[in-house]
């Protein structure tokens, strides 16, 4: 079973705090009144986001709403500092969003001049609400003056101290952070909508830049992922999703079509070297940077390719091999020295410190079956075997398959329709799951699901095995016995319980098992083992992937568990720039400041045209199951340029006065 | 078919079609700037707003890139599209005073407008250039410059991507204000586009200049023929044909 991993970012709303106590003083936030300046007692039907207390800010002014922990906070000028960083994002293609931020700004300059009226801030509450509702994307609508609206609405007394010339603009030190739905979802936070923007405008060279400044294998990920920034587009309210991983895919695709721009090479050497155990995403992701930063960098694995579980853990019809083999070997090209077939019996840390080697990155993935715990398991010599073994097997060209065998598949994860269907490729056209809860806690993508129902796989639910039946050392069947569903455990579940009495028996000459994956650690000393595991995972700290061993880092399936390539490359990314600062002697800390607040949620309501795509780009009807071949076509470059057009632009800004104290201590360092 | 509401007229409109297209059927006077008929809706100018009603409430929507739906109540006229439409020609008039087209609309509806002769021929940003050049040449040597939080205090613009243009025109064909102008660069025999400037080739048979060399290269890679068999002009091509007809032989050896 797959759980969320407590370092995968959550982009859940935070419990919200009603207003109680001091903070905050003054909020709008979702567009719900929270106000005690001057000791004022309305009644609070409002909240804001926990998140708020932790930040170190005295006025907040975001897309949602302005938050003020002190009263005596400056609004005009925030204000002013909002439009100016609203500027930047607005794109200008349309008339009112842009224009009608230069016209407030004009204003707000007027009221410099000591030329500014009533009637202004009339004009900017009008101004504000036409923008609102009549903006292009959903940046005008829901950010760009939203908040500048409400500021002139419960400020008034403090703009008219402005046009009075009482009061003036000041640069009281200012922060600002920019993020989008799709952005805070993804777990390695690509900067999707300003790669999609310029697919839009015809820059898939700068996109594909974009894109691999967080993503180093966008061929692999494009065909792959698991794509939770989908299901925040906030498009769906409107149509369908925008299709992101399709996007992504077809700027790399298109690289390849125009002959593969190269990685780009250090520009400075450093001495350092580092070692990388393990050639999967989060390895490779940790090499690219750090390589790219000018260390030396050298990468061992026991398989004899580079991609980890992207090379034999994902079938070639969702993700043929030769995409991956070109993106490693850019990798490679930049200097990364690569050992396959070099498999780490014992890890002895003074012999790899004497070859050089100051660093270490252990990324080595979960490739080992979790037993199932049924009866008989251990005995079985043939015919039952492990889902991650059996595609391993299968690419490497033998999975013992005939045509003839009734194969049964344990499990409702991605691996076990992986399973399903490659053995409908493999020409056995009696392939059954077995699930002991229902298709809703399944927890494979339900697009797969689809798939594999469509191809003809058929799942037994609520359904689990009790025993293995083995005559001669062969497999012969499974007992099985019905289960309903109890309550929901502690994952929130619902647990499964046997029915009495319901055994049957099924008679099976393949039984594969993927109920979920382990990390084998028979590489360790026993004094390692407990010195860096915790739980049959690697620990780390969640955002330097920093190990309880000095110079030694962590990070993909062997630290979080089974979990995502993109969350694997998530923290290569992040291990790259923390070894780096472990080097500089610097610690590593990555404020993510859109933690816990919820970017989807935004005031007034989405109404676009509806747009919609063409249709399915896959492979379909006859011929489909023949062979490996990918299912998807994947969009061309015009179909990416259209789809991208449907892209909302959701980018969410968020400006705020820095602490005082913290503001001198920026002042201190001479900024 | 499907059945919709347009002004308190009830009636039968093909799906897919926009409220703008319907609109002009039924004479139903809607304000435009960034639309052309040829050309995709791109929804920029904000003036060919209209109501629709979903549940109780009425929705502002651009008509130039909405689809009707089944039993969709539009409304073309009340208050708030009036003064939606007249607050985004006010914010373009803002921003772009000097320019007549802009003056013009704006003073159609109901924005108070400083007379004057001026003519300023600014970008109004109206991506009519864009599209016509990537949908109707098919070349994409226009396009937006995007901007993002990456791109701090640069103006919005059309990129112009030299290498790309065919100096076929079409841009400033299309362009609304005049702002995209095609002109003669010295002499007949280069002219000037955006701020490149393109040779113009000479007529094999009679020597007068006739069509940007860009051009003829592009629709001989995009035909797949030989160059030289763009190299005439209009008028020498027709007497051309007429000696054809006489003698295909003679054709043949010409173009070899």
């Amino acid at each position: 079973m797959k759980k969320p991993h407590p370092i995968a970012k959550v982009n859940q709303p935070g419990t919200p705090i009603p207003a109680s106590g001091t903070f905050p003083v003054f909020s709008t936030w979702d567009g719900r009144l929270i106000d005690r300046r001057d000791g004022r007692s309305r009644p609070d039907r409002g909240t804001c986001p926990d998140r708020f207390k932790d930040l170190p800010f005295r006025g907040l002014m975001a897309w949602n709403g302005i938050v003020l922990r002190e009263e005596d906070t400056d609004i005009p000028s925030l204000t002013y500092a909002y439009l100016r960083e609203a500027r930047k994002i607005s794109c200008g293609e349309c008339s009112v969003c842009m224009i009608g931020i230069d016209r407030v700004m004009e204003i707000f300059r007027r009221f410099m001049d000591g030329k500014g009226t009533r009637q202004d801030l009339k004009e900017i509450a009008e101004i504000a609400h036409e923008v609102t509702v009549n903006g292009k994307c959903n940046f005008g609508r829901s950010a760009a003056l939203v908040p500048v609206a409400d500021a002139v609405k419960w400020f008034r007394s403090s703009f008219l101290a402005l046009i009075r010339g009482e009061k003036r603009l000041f640069n009281h030190g200012y922060e600002s952070a920019v993020t989008a739905p799709c952005i805070e979802a993804c777990p390695a936070g690509l900067p999707v909508t300003a790669y999609i923007e310029k697919i839009k405008n015809f820059q898939f060279q700068e996109s594909l830049a974009l894109i691999r400044s967080k993503c180093i294998l966008p061929g692999v990920i494009g065909r792959a992922c698991t794509h939770p920034c989908e299901s925040a587009c906030v498009r769906r309210k409107v149509d369908e999703t925008v299709a992101i991983r399709l996007l992504k895919r077809a700027v790399a695709d298109q690289d390849l079509k125009e002959g593969c721009t190269p990685l780009p090479l250090p520009k400075v050497k450093k001495k350092e070297k580092i070692c990388i155990v393990g050639a999967g995403p989060a390895g490779l992701a940790a090499a690219y940077h750090l390589r790219l930063m000018g260390y030396a960098v050298t990468i061992f694995d026991s398989l004899p390719v580079m991609g980890g579980m992207a090379a034999v853990g994902i079938p070639d019809y969702r993700l043929p091999k030769d995409v991956l083999l070109h993106e490693t070997g850019l990798i490679r090209r930049m200097g990364v020295e690569v050992l396959l077939n070099r498999r780490i019996e014992h890890l002895k840390w003074d012999e790899w410190k004497k070859r050089g080697f100051k660093a270490f990155f252990l990324s080595i993935g979960a490739h080992r079956g979790a037993d199932i715990g049924l009866a008989g398991e251990n005995d079985i010599v043939e015919g039952f075997e492990q889902g991650i073994d059996f595609l391993r097997e299968i690419q490497k060209g033998h999975s013992g398959i005939k045509s003839a065998h009734k194969v049964f598949i344990l499990g409702g994860g991605n691996v076990a329709i992986d399973c399903a269907r490659s053995c409908l490729r493999l020409g056995c056209n009696r392939v059954e799951i077995l699930y002991r809860r229902s298709r809703a806690e399944m927890p494979a993508m339900p697009e797969e699901i689809e798939a594999a129902l469509k191809e003809g796989v058929k799942i037994r639910y609520l359904t689990a095995p009790l025993r293995v039946i083995c005559k001669w050392g062969r497999i012969e069947g499974l007992e099985c016995i019905k289960v309903r569903l109890g309550a929901p455990d502690a994952g929130g579940r619902r647990k499964p319980i046997p029915v009495e009495g319901t055994n049957f028996i099924l008679k099976a000459d393949r039984v594969i098992a993927a109920v979920g994956q382990e990390i084998d650690m028979s590489f360790l000393t026993e004094k390692d083992k407990k010195l860096l595991f915790q739980g049959g995972k690697i620990f780390v700290d969640p955002v330097s992937c920093r190990t309880n061993k000095e110079g030694v880092f962590a990070g993909g399936d062997c630290v979080t568990g089974p979990a995502t390539l993109i969350e694997a490359l998530d923290m290569g990314n992040r291990a790259a720039r923390s070894i780096d600062a472990y080097f500089q002697g610097k610690g590593f800390d990555e404020m993510r400041i859109f933690e816990g607040i919820d970017t989807a949620s935004q005031r007034g309501g989405v109404f676009f045209p509806e747009r919609r795509v063409a249709g399915e780009p896959s492979l379909e009807g006859r011929g489909r199951l023949d062979d490996f071949a990918e299912i998807e076509r994947g969009f061309t470059q015009a179909e990416a340029m259209e789809e991208a057009r449907r892209c909302l632009r959701c980018y969410r800004l968020m400006v705020w006065e820095v602490e005082k104290s913290r503001q001198e201590t920026t002042q201190g360092r001479g900024k | 078919m499907i059945h919709i509401q347009i002004d308190g007229r009830s009636m039968e409109a093909k799906e897919g079609t926009t409220i703008l297209s319907l609109a002009g059927r039924l004479h139903i006077p809607i304000p435009t700037l960034c639309f052309h008929e040829s050309l995709s809706p791109f929804g920029a100018c904000r003036l060919c707003t209209v109501e629709v009603k979903r549940g109780k409430k009425w929705e502002l929507t651009t008509s130039c890139d909405t689809a009707i739906g089944p039993e969709m109540v539009i409304r073309t006229d009340s208050p708030a599209i009036r003064k939606s439409r007249k607050m985004a020609a006010e914010l373009l008039y803002f921003k772009y005073p000097g320019t007549k087209l802009i003056r013009d609309t704006a003073e159609k509806l109901g924005v108070r407008v400083k007379k004057s002769q001026e003519n300023s021929r600014d970008c109004i940003l109206c991506g009519m250039c864009v599209r016509t050049c990537r949908e109707v040449v098919e070349v994409n040597a226009l396009r937006f410059e995007d901007r993002g939080p990456d791109h701090p205090g640069e103006p919005p613009r059309i990129g112009y991507i030299g290498d790309s243009c065919i100096c076929c025109g079409a841009c400033a064909f299309a362009c609304p204000t005049g702002y995209i102008r095609m002109e003669p660069y010295g002499d007949e025999n280069r002219r000037v586009i955006w701020d490149r400037v393109f040779e113009m080739a000479a007529c094999r048979i009679c020597g007068r200049r006739f069509a940007p060399l860009a051009q003829l290269e592009y629709l001989s890679r995009k035909a797949g023929l030989p160059l030289a068999q763009f190299m005439t002009c209009i008028s020498c091509r027709e007497a051309e044909s007429q000696t054809r007809m006489v003698d295909e032989k003679d054709w043949i050896s010409c173009h070899a």
